[in-house]
């Protein structure tokens, strides 16, 4: 019975293979990760068991917060270009706001910007003009109220978009 | 201490040019996979496969009357929902009935009732059984203090019903409907006849899924 086990002095252990798969997986995941756009306020989704994804391109976003903010926002900046130049421009110049250049480069950079109840039609009239693929969604948070879905679902409708989605969270439940 | 080995150095042909190799050389590659893992395991965290999932509704667009379809008023079953999750439902022309539209368990994310499912089953054999065919239609009236979830969740159950419900409607909550509700909370009172028109309810909501 040997009381002291003997110490592998020096061992050494090939970590090739090993290095080489977590590289493999690091190249993997650093390839497909998107990263999410900074949200204009936090939405929680409503969970469905909805299957079809949203596509990547091509979408005119309102965002519905949980206390019946309006955000809108669309993936192309010609898009977005036009939407300041028909409404926010006119405004700033009645206002006689002098940085227009500056606001507009802002402007183009942003993901979703706050919309009143107001501007909203004018809004998704301007984008389809610059780009009449576009499909309208709708993401509202799950406390939102009713009245303001609807009135965004009536500007779909007015603006000659019956079609539309509405973006739920997934809901791994039984389906009875 | 991991240490990445270096593969065996061949052995220098014989004859051949006699290139000087560093036998043996070795680098301590620790740091590197160090970070490596690191990122690894950042990435693997942060990743999302789940893409948001939409579900598609189909509005009638405006100024188009070939939308209008007739509908038997006992095939039309509406249901309406008021604030605080309060559901009513009722066919055609009949008064009201109060349906618990979520489980009263305090979960944070409620189901959709049994109940609710149930009503929805019964009514919709029945009108198969009567009429021979699946002509059920819904209407579904929201209240504008109701929940956006209400509107999901049921939408979410027509299409999991079994066959999915293809024919309902999102009409606007009229004052009209808020009096027969409370009419039918006051106590049960018939509402007062109402002119026999036949019920034109736009079929709105040819939704795919």
């Amino acid at each position: 019975m040997p009381k002291v086990k003997s110490k592998r002095v020096g061992y050494n252990l090939d970590m090739t293979p090993m290095v080489d798969v977590a590289f493999l997986l690091l190249t993997f995941f650093m390839l497909t990760t998107q990263f999410r756009p900074p949200e204009p306020t936090p939405i929680d989704l409503p969970s469905s068991n909805a299957t079809v994804p949203l596509p990547d391109t091509d979408i005119l976003m309102v965002q519905i917060g949980k206390n019946d903010e309006l955000f809108l926002g669309v993936d192309a900046q010609p898009v977005r270009e036009r939407i300041f130049k028909s409404t926010i421009q006119k405004q700033l110049e009645e206002s006689g706001y002098p940085a227009i250049e500056d606001s507009l480069r802002k402007f183009k950079l942003s993901d979703a910007f706050p919309v009143t109840k107001n501007n909203l039609e004018k809004m998704i009239i301007a984008a389809r003009f610059a780009d009449p693929k576009l499909r309208p969604v709708i993401k509202a948070d799950n406390n939102s109220s009713y009245e303001m879905v609807d009135f965004v679902m009536k500007t779909f409708k007015r603006t000659n978009m019956p079609t539309f989605n509405l973006i739920t969270g997934f809901e791994g439940g039984s389906t009875d | 201490m991991a240490a990445v080995g270096s593969p065996e150095p061949r052995q220098p042909k014989k004859g051949g040019k006699k290139v000087r190799r560093r036998l043996g050389f070795r680098l301590d590659m620790t740091p590197m996979v160090d970070v490596a893992f690191l990122l690894l395991t950042f990435f693997m965290l942060t990743t999302t496969f789940s893409k948001p999932k939409t579900m598609e509704i189909n509005l009638p667009a405006e100024r188009n009357d070939q939308t209008q379809v007739e509908v038997p008023e006992s095939n039309v079953l509406t249901v309406r929902i008021m604030e605080g999750d309060k559901a009513y439902w009722n066919i055609g022309f009949k008064p009201p009935e109060p349906i618990e539209l979520y489980e009263s368990e305090g979960d944070a994310r409620p189901t959709v009732s049994k109940a609710f499912r149930k009503m929805l089953r019964e009514n919709r054999d029945r009108i198969r059984q009567e009429v021979g065919e699946d002509v059920m239609v819904l209407v579904l009236k929201l209240d504008k203090k109701a929940r956006y979830q209400n509107l999901v969740d049921i939408i979410d159950e027509l299409n999991i019903a079994n066959p999915p419900i293809k024919r309902f409607s999102i009409a606007d909550f009229t004052e009209a409907d808020r009096e027969e509700i409370t009419q039918m909370l006051a106590g049960g009172a018939q509402p007062e006849p109402q002119p026999k028109e036949t019920k034109k309810e736009k079929k709105k909501g040819a939704k795919k899924r």
